[in-house]
């Protein structure tokens, strides 16, 4: 195996110096290739770094090339203007290739965040070749590695558009998300620095193009009533407009368009199935609504009220709320007051699952002004950890 | 006593459980009883009390007689018990058919004279017959009485006495019968006996009977409890002769003399039964009048309770306070009383309906049983979880109450702030109930307390003979006061969570506060009426878990206001000396029942106790739990003022927390808005701040709760009941105040007696003092010059410990510092401090006490200095030393430029590493670990919290290397013990060989099970838990099975439980990583057993904290001696070779699979004993398992285990994702790894068995001469 990878890394030494040399007679530089994929087994081995398993990623370039094309040139997301893009889990950088490719007026700046070794070479040669790459060896699911982008100056040219007028022009946001709970932590996280405007939310509406599993998609998007409707779905959809960027078909099968090769295995099969191997991956453009639903300062709220009557999903609400406080069942009487709009009012005897954002807009709206609603939000953070006394009082 | 410990110690040997998919043998039957049966027995004792549906409880019975089932339970008392039911059932009023009831009872009981039935008669059952005879017998009638025809054949009393002689029961117990309510039926029925026996010419049951008549007739002797009475003032007794056969119960009574009868005093039943205890059960029973304070504690909890929350009502009501909700006069105490006013009224409705109903529908189901008893009526499910005979035990008043106290008692569990788990609540209160019934039948017939047996002048309870008597002993005051209490079944999880959710759910509908608003001036702006308790649930880790919660205005009273109404008996302390323990669940407390061993839904554990008590195999461990129970402890008055004017002050001081937490909060970055990162730090900082907050809170609620406890029992000696957890180690089982806990509750502690400190003393109590400070690492010589160098300090803080230079609050020990100073202070004032009466207990403690086991076990001579086992000038420390590694390795790393060295170097204190170098040797895993290191960490409180993980990380990364092979010695021996474990855990019964094989399919099993893969089916047959004896006789069984919850629904919630009747397979991993923990813990509290009953031999007063032994000052040096002692006779008995030969008798015949053997030593033994010997390898034909899968199957089932939800953190994490080995690589060829080749084969378990490792030079017996062995 050392002898194959030695071999591999020679390979790649003699194509570098080919890239060189032409490098030096055409204008625009060329962009290094990757190693041959028949190698990428050897080189991404996926068996012997368990991380890499979950670290999905485009591998045809052309296919690439028309992700790119969708991400940098759809209507939705661009205003014409050359953008800055923040590139986090490129993999060895097929997709990052692809948008070097596009010219100087469509990508000014590509900022890549990468930290995983087995890829960060092959990123590094973009940087060599194209002025417009930086990479920061950090992980994207690290905020710091944000805090790192700002404080290299890499931000300074970047102009903080107000809100309300329209996209991000420049500012750009580009992921492939990891197969596993980081991904769907992160996808979470970034959706939840949009009401409160921070994170690259500080900049504006900033647009997002995001590759994730089919079956976080379907989270993400299920609609009141389906079975997938869950806490994602309601941010989601209380604060982003979320689009596929290519039709389905374009990206399957699996296998041909993206990396690593699925595997099937007893393994897999008891993996949850938000983390299989080989489920269809869906390229997505995300855009910030003018007006999130959740309001500024109220994340926290919306989170708690949320999590807990989505345990209860298929109970109605005027049965679960009560779970949110003591005496939270007093909110059922705002939700339900004669006197509100008809627009206003809830329907408690429908389930979480089946309440509409707007239903879950007026919800927090009644916990928001009740006196009692609890203060601190948080899970609480003892829960499962047995202490001692409390342990011999059982044992008896 | 080394004699004692090289017998060959009795094994208490029980087959392995089945799978639960299997159907069922009578053997397995006969230990595991399934959970449906339980139920059937429990609804059956609850509908025979107070005759609630005698009808229901007959069929119930007569089906589990006719299908064989429960025949464990069926025991005679529970015969006695129906027929007890069935004569009341002809004289209750409300009876239509009394000829029938009256038949059934003869019926019953000709059944078990005629040998038909599995129980023989007893003593209770001739008088209960008796009494048949009486009340209903046309020859025994009076005139104007009705008698009732019976149609089954009757016995008269001639014919009854003859099977009693048969039966070798002693007439004079069965005339003095808990049967006989009344003292005129007992003398009637004497009467009855007397002329039978004169017909038949007995001459000698004429003479007992006689006897029993007269005991009755005498008055109590006054003087009885006083050693040196006179005996000129005793009324004549006569000589009785008692004759007990071998297992200790009575045989016959010889009188030898008849006694003259005193004709004025009139026959009294409860005289005849008090003097019956003492002549035949030769032993003595506590006086009442010391035992009446205790049992008017346990007896009436509730009804005080109850009393002190009316009477705080009323008196609100009369200052007229009670419109005043809201404000802060209201107190837990009224709230409670309101919520128990209206819980109560609404529970005797419910109630009501429920049992309409189910009578409704039972009534029905009988009805159709009845007439056609072949069909099969299917149960519907409310006929079969009927609930209203359990909740008709209690009066609702009490059942309410039960329900309150129960929930705000359990507040601040399972790690739930402010609330508890739905489905701990569940069982706790309907464990509650099931206690408070059982109570009540304990306390029916008024039972003497027998003493404790183990008296100081007894002959060694070493020897052979001794221990017999011992034994002896037991069995008989077990056998009284079996016999003197109603028979009372055990209730299922299922009846317990039912029972609880109904409570629960009424509850939660009907109690209420008023949460009000104040604004800025105090004054009330807002208020509502809400629920006090309500329900919601969590996520945790992917599993959602049921909360029950307090409204914050509840939880905040339990951190202020006296709370001991709250309190159980079962948590307090005792008034009197515990009731000693003569078995599993009795002993501790006088009417609360309490297990001898702490486990958790184990029934393999409780199996094993229960056939190791009647072998008699527990006798020492059951004396050494009276020993530590009988030691008195009193309240030490002067810290308990100093702590209660803390706690009034509401200020932090010495781990009392304040009333407000004063921790800052963390401030919000400027940037919080936009930096994510900032924002998460600060985020992190305020999640640990809450916790802290949480935590502040539920200490203030833990610490009142002592204070209050000590309040209660101050100038009361008081003692504290012990059992011991299922390795054998002993706690006490008050949980809140007691020795055990925190430096606190030991500091308000003192030894109920004071003894003269003597030179020695004096100079202990000084060392005591140094080791409290924290300066415990100095020579002797050392620690006594740091004390008289303070005595200044020392004089300041007993004078002004809360004014003065506070030196004492800077202890180690702060509290049990402060009250050793006052007696330092309190023997120099007395002028001669060496006839000082000092009451404070001085400790003794190990050295890395599990690693003092290990290095005399492999006579490991490194090891043995390590931890003070060698002789030498100064202690050796070994957490300073591997502290002083890790703080070597740090500077290295900080010289690289390591941002964690640098925020970590010079606080590598000995306390962050003294857990992880202590659990090393217990096998702690790299999480372990880590997890430790980090809890120290953030203790610290000055290294942040966003970096406390990390940091965590580095540092065990450097300490579990710092240990390296320090403990080589200790290493060798744990893993011994981890092959054996692990082994064992693999193997199944011979027998079961055939279904691991699928070559014997189960009907049971079904499709499902056929198609499973061969590793699944061997998985499902291991069974095979790890169990061994202590020295003492202790079987210890290790319970890790893989947990099978099942979802129950109640009123309230849906909750999981466990079923613990349901074997199921076991964890294999865990039971082979947590052996050698738990084997070093038996052995250490069999050292700590040990001293303690050599300590009650000598006369020392003891108490112990697992490997801390406490006592008298003075007695310092005698118990020295004696801990060293019994540490050598431990370890000069071969412990480990008897292990060996333990597992060798025990799993004899048992197989391992091989494929269970990759990657261990010993599948190069197995293989080559295959080749060798074909037949010893035996591949069972018929196997027609797809030839490949064997490998991967293998690692994936161990990941599942690895990966149980509740033990995710402990479970080690060793897996790694390496690509496995080529298949033919080099050191793999004797391997013949063909992947078919391992499937179905099996190698006896006694083979591959490892040897026990060698053992080093070092003799333990130097341990004599170790000043700091223990100290």
């Amino acid at each position: 195996m050392s002898t194959l990878r030695s071999c591999v890394r020679y390979t790649r030494l003699l194509r570098r110096c080919y890239t060189r040399y032409n490098s030096t007679q055409a204008t625009a530089p060329r962009i290094p290739s990757l190693p041959d994929q028949a190698t990428w087994s050897e080189v991404f081995p996926v068996y012997a770094v368990s991380t890499l398993r979950d670290r999905v990623f485009v591998r045809k370039p052309e296919t690439a090339a028309k992700l790119a094309e969708s991400f940098l040139s759809d209507q939705l997301t661009t205003e014409g203007r050359p953008k800055v893009v923040i590139e986090t889990y490129p993999g060895p950088g097929v997709l990052s290739r692809a948008l070097l490719e596009l010219p100087h007026s469509k990508l000014r700046k590509l900022i890549i965040l990468e930290d995983q070794p087995e890829f960060t070479p092959y990123l590094e040669e973009l940087q060599a070749v194209d002025p417009r790459v930086t990479v920061i060896k950090k992980s994207g699911y690290a905020w710091d590695a944000y805090t790192q982008i700002v404080q290299q100056g890499l931000m300074d040219d970047v102009q903080v558009v107000p809100w309300e007028n329209g996209i991000h022009p420049e500012l750009h946001f580009i992921s492939h998300l990891p197969l596993n709970i980081m991904g769907e932590q992160l996808i979470a996280q970034f959706l939840r620095c949009i009401p409160e405007r921070s994170w690259l939310f500080h900049y504006g509406r900033v647009p997002m193009s995001i590759i994730i599993g089919e079956w976080l998609w379907q989270r993400m998007t299920a609609p009141p009533g389906n079975k997938h409707r869950c806490k994602l779905s309601v941010v989601t959809e209380a604060t982003i407009e979320c689009t596929l960027s290519v039709p389905r078909t374009t990206v399957l099968p699996y296998d041909t368009h993206f990396w690593p090769q699925s595997i099937r295995s007893a393994t897999q099969e008891k993996r949850p199935e938000s983390r299989r191997s080989g489920q269809p991956m869906m390229p997505l453009n995300l855009v910030p609504l003018v007006k999130p639903l959740i309001g500024l300062g109220k994340l926290d709220q919306w989170d708690f009220i949320l999590r807990r009557l989505f345990v209860l999903k298929s109970t109605p609400i005027k049965r679960s709320i009560g779970s949110l406080a003591p005496g939270a069942s007093t909110l059922l009487k705002s939700l339900v007051d004669p006197l509100l709009p008809l627009d206003e009012q809830v329907d408690v005897s429908k389930a979480s699952r089946d309440l509409t954002t707007r239903d879950w807009e007026m919800i927090a709206r009644a916990f928001d002004k009740w006196p009692f609603a609890p203060v601190d939000l948080q899970i609480d953070p003892n829960v499962g950890k047995d202490r001692h006394m409390v342990d011999s009082k059982l044992r008896r | 006593m080394q004699g004692f410990l090289r017998r060959r110690t009795p094994y208490t040997i029980l087959p392995t459980p089945l799978p639960a998919e299997t159907g069922s043998s009578a053997l397995n039957d006969l230990y595991f009883t399934d959970s449906p049966t339980q139920d059937a027995v429990s609804v059956m004792d609850a509908c025979l009390h107070n005759l609630y549906d005698v009808p229901r409880a007959k069929h119930i019975f007569e089906q589990l007689r006719s299908e064989g089932r429960g025949d464990t339970f069926l025991d005679a008392r529970v015969y006695n018990s129906l027929i007890d039911a069935y004569l009341k059932m002809v004289s209750a009023p409300t009876t239509q058919d009394r000829e029938m009831w009256l038949n059934s009872a003869w019926e019953l009981y000709n059944g078990m004279e005629e040998g038909r039935e599995k129980a023989h008669p007893t003593a209770n059952t001739y008088a209960l017959m008796l009494l048949a005879y009486l009340r209903f017998h046309p020859d025994s009638m009076q005139a104007g009485d009705a008698a009732v025809r019976c149609g089954a054949e009757t016995h008269d009393p001639e014919s009854m006495l003859r099977h009693i002689i048969e039966h070798q029961i002693p007439v004079s117990l069965v005339v003095a019968d808990r049967a006989f309510q009344s003292s005129e039926e007992a003398n009637e029925v004497i009467r009855l006996l007397s002329r039978a026996a004169v017909n038949m010419g007995l001459a000698k049951v004429v003479n007992e009977l006689g006897m029993a008549e007269s005991l009755g007739r005498q008055g109590l002797d006054p003087l009885e409890d006083v050693p040196e009475a006179i005996p000129v003032m005793k009324p004549k007794k006569p000589s009785i002769n008692v004759i007990h056969s071998e297992d200790g119960s009575v045989v016959d009574i010889d009188v030898s003399e008849s006694p003259e009868i005193e004709t004025e005093i009139p026959f009294n039943l409860d005289t005849l039964r008090k003097h019956l205890s003492q002549v035949v059960f030769a032993r003595r029973v506590m006086p009442d009048d010391v035992a009446a304070r205790q049992k008017l504690l346990e007896d009436s909890v509730y009804d005080v309770a109850v009393k002190q929350m009316e009477h705080q009502a009323k008196m609100l009501e009369d200052l007229g306070l009670d419109n005043q909700r809201g404000l802060k006069h209201v107190d837990l105490q009224t709230w409670m009383w309101a919520w128990h006013q209206k819980l109560q009224v609404r529970l005797a409705a419910e109630i009501q309906n429920l049992v309409e109903e189910e009578h409704r529908l039972g009534g029905e189901y009988l009805y159709m049983a009845q007439r056609s008893p072949s069909s099969n009526v299917a149960y519907s499910d409310k006929v079969k979880h009927a609930l209203s005979p359990f909740l008709t035990l209690l009066k609702p008043e009490k059942l309410s109450l039960i329900t309150i106290l129960e929930l705000m008692n359990l507040q601040g569990t399972g790690g739930v702030s402010d609330g508890m788990k739905t489905a701990r609540a569940l069982l706790g209160v309907g464990r509650a109930v099931e206690l408070e019934h059982k109570a009540q039948m304990c306390k029916k017939n008024n039972i003497a307390i027998p003493q404790s047996q183990f008296a100081r002048a007894d002959t060694s309870i070493f020897t052979r003979l001794g221990y017999r008597d011992l034994q002896a002993r037991r069995v008989a005051a077990r056998k009284y006061m079996e016999d003197a209490e109603d028979w009372t079944s055990d209730w299922s999880q299922l009846v317990r969570v039912k029972v609880g959710g109904f409570l629960v759910d009424c509850l939660m509908d009907v109690a209420t506060v008023t949460r009000s608003l104040a604004d800025a001036k105090g004054e009330e702006v807002y208020s509502e009426e809400q629920p006090a308790f309500f329900h919601s649930y969590e996520y945790v880790r992917g599993h959602k878990l049921g909360v029950i919660k307090l409204n914050p205005v509840v939880a905040e009273r339990m951190a202020r206001d006296r709370i001991k109404t709250t309190l159980h008996p079962r948590h307090l302390p005792m008034l009197i000396k515990p009731k000693p323990w003569l078995g599993p669940d009795q002993g501790g407390y006088l009417f609360n029942k309490t297990a001898a061993m702490r486990f958790k839904d184990s029934v393999e554990q409780l199996n094993y106790l229960r056939h190791a008590s009647a072998a008699g195999n527990l006798e020492l461990i059951y004396a050494s739990l009276d020993v530590l129970g009988s030691t008195p402890w009193k309240i030490n008055r002067g810290i308990f003022e100093i702590v209660l004017s803390v706690w009034n002050s509401g200020k932090r001081m010495c781990k009392i927390p304040p009333i407000v937490s004063d921790l800052p909060e963390p401030e919000r970055p400027e940037n919080y808005d936009t930096d994510q990162h900032a924002r998460s730090i600060f985020l992190q900082r305020h999640k640990l701040y809450s916790q802290q907050k949480a935590n502040n809170h539920s200490d203030r609620c833990s610490v009142n709760y002592k204070i209050e406890i000590a309040r209660a029992f101050l100038g009361d000696t008081i003692y504290m009941p012990h059992n011991v957890d299922f390795r054998g180690r002993a706690y006490p089982v008050p949980p809140h105040l007691s020795h055990i806990g925190d430096d606190l509750s030991r500091g308000l502690l003192l030894f109920g007696e004071g003894k003269p400190l003597g030179e020695r003393g004096f100079w202990w109590l000084k060392v005591h003092l140094a080791n409290l400070y924290g300066f415990d690492k100095g020579s002797f010589d050392e620690r006594i010059a740091f004390v008289e160098q303070h005595l200044e300090d020392i004089y300041d803080s007993v004078d002004h410990p809360l004014d003065g230079r506070m030196w004492w609050t800077k202890a180690d020990d702060p509290w049990q510092c402060l009250a050793t100073c006052m007696e330092i202070k309190a023997a120099i004032d007395s002028g001669d401090p060496h006839s000082y009466e000092c009451s404070l207990p001085i400790h003794q403690d190990g050295t890395c006490n599990g690693l003092q086991h290990y290095a005399a076990l492999g006579g490991d001579a490194q090891g043995a200095a390590q931890v003070n086992l060698a002789v030498t000038d100064r202690p050796s420390d070994v957490y300073t030393f591997v502290a002083d590694m890790v703080e070597e390795r740090l500077r290295e790393d900080l010289a690289k430029g390591n941002k964690q060295a640098r925020l970590l170097i010079g606080k590598v204190a000995r306390k962050v590493v003294k857990q992880t170098v202590m659990t090393t040797v217990y096998g702690v895993t790299f999480i372990g670990a880590r997890a430790q290191i980090e809890k120290q960490l953030a203790a610290r409180g000055d290294i942040p919290a966003e970096e406390c993980w990390e940091a965590s990380a580095y540092l065990a990364k450097h300490v579990l290397g710092s240990i390296g092979d320090l403990f080589r010695g200790a290493k060798d021996i744990q893993l011994w013990l981890t092959s054996c474990a692990r082994l064992i855990a693999k193997s199944i019964p011979a027998e079961r060989v055939p279904n691991a094989c699928g070559v014997v399919e189960e009907k049971k099993r079904g499709r499902a099970a056929a198609k499973k893969s061969p590793e699944a089916r061997l998985k499902m047959e291991q069974m095979t838990s790890v169990v061994w004896t202590t020295p003492l006789g202790l079987p210890i069984v290790q319970p890790y099975r893989t947990t099978k919850r099942k979802q129950i629904m109640t009123g309230l919630q849906t909750v999981f439980i466990s079923d613990p009747n349901q074997p199921s397979s076991v964890n294999s991993m865990k039971q082979a990583t947590a052996f050698p923990p738990n084997f070093i813990h038996s052995l250490d509290a069999t050292h700590m057993m040990l001293t303690a009953l050599e300590c009650r031999a000598q006369g020392l007063t003891f108490a112990s904290v697992h490997d801390s032994y406490w006592t008298h000052a003075g007695d310092i040096d005698k118990m020295s001696v004696i801990i060293r002692d019994t540490f050598i006779a431990l370890h000069s008995s071969d412990v480990l070779n008897k292990l060996h030969e333990e597992f060798r008798e025990r799993y004899k015949g048992y197989k391992v699979p091989i494929a269970a053997l990759r990657g261990t030593p010993a599948l190069k033994k197995a293989l080559a004993l295959a080749r060798v010997n074909s037949d010893e390898v035996s591949r069972v034909a018929g196997n027609d398992a797809p030839e490949k899968e064997p490998e991967l199957a293998l690692s994936e089932g161990e990941d599942v285990e690895a990966g149980s939800a509740e033990e995710v953190e402990d479970a080690p994490k060793k897996r790694r994702a390496l690509p496995r080995k080529p298949k033919a690589a080099p050191e793999d060829e004797q391997d013949p790894s063909e992947d078919g080749f391992y499937t179905g084969r099996f190698v006896d378990l006694l083979d591959v068995l490892p040897d026990v490792p060698q053992k080093g030079d070092f003799d333990v017996k130097t341990i004599k001469k170790s000043l700091y062995f223990f100290s």
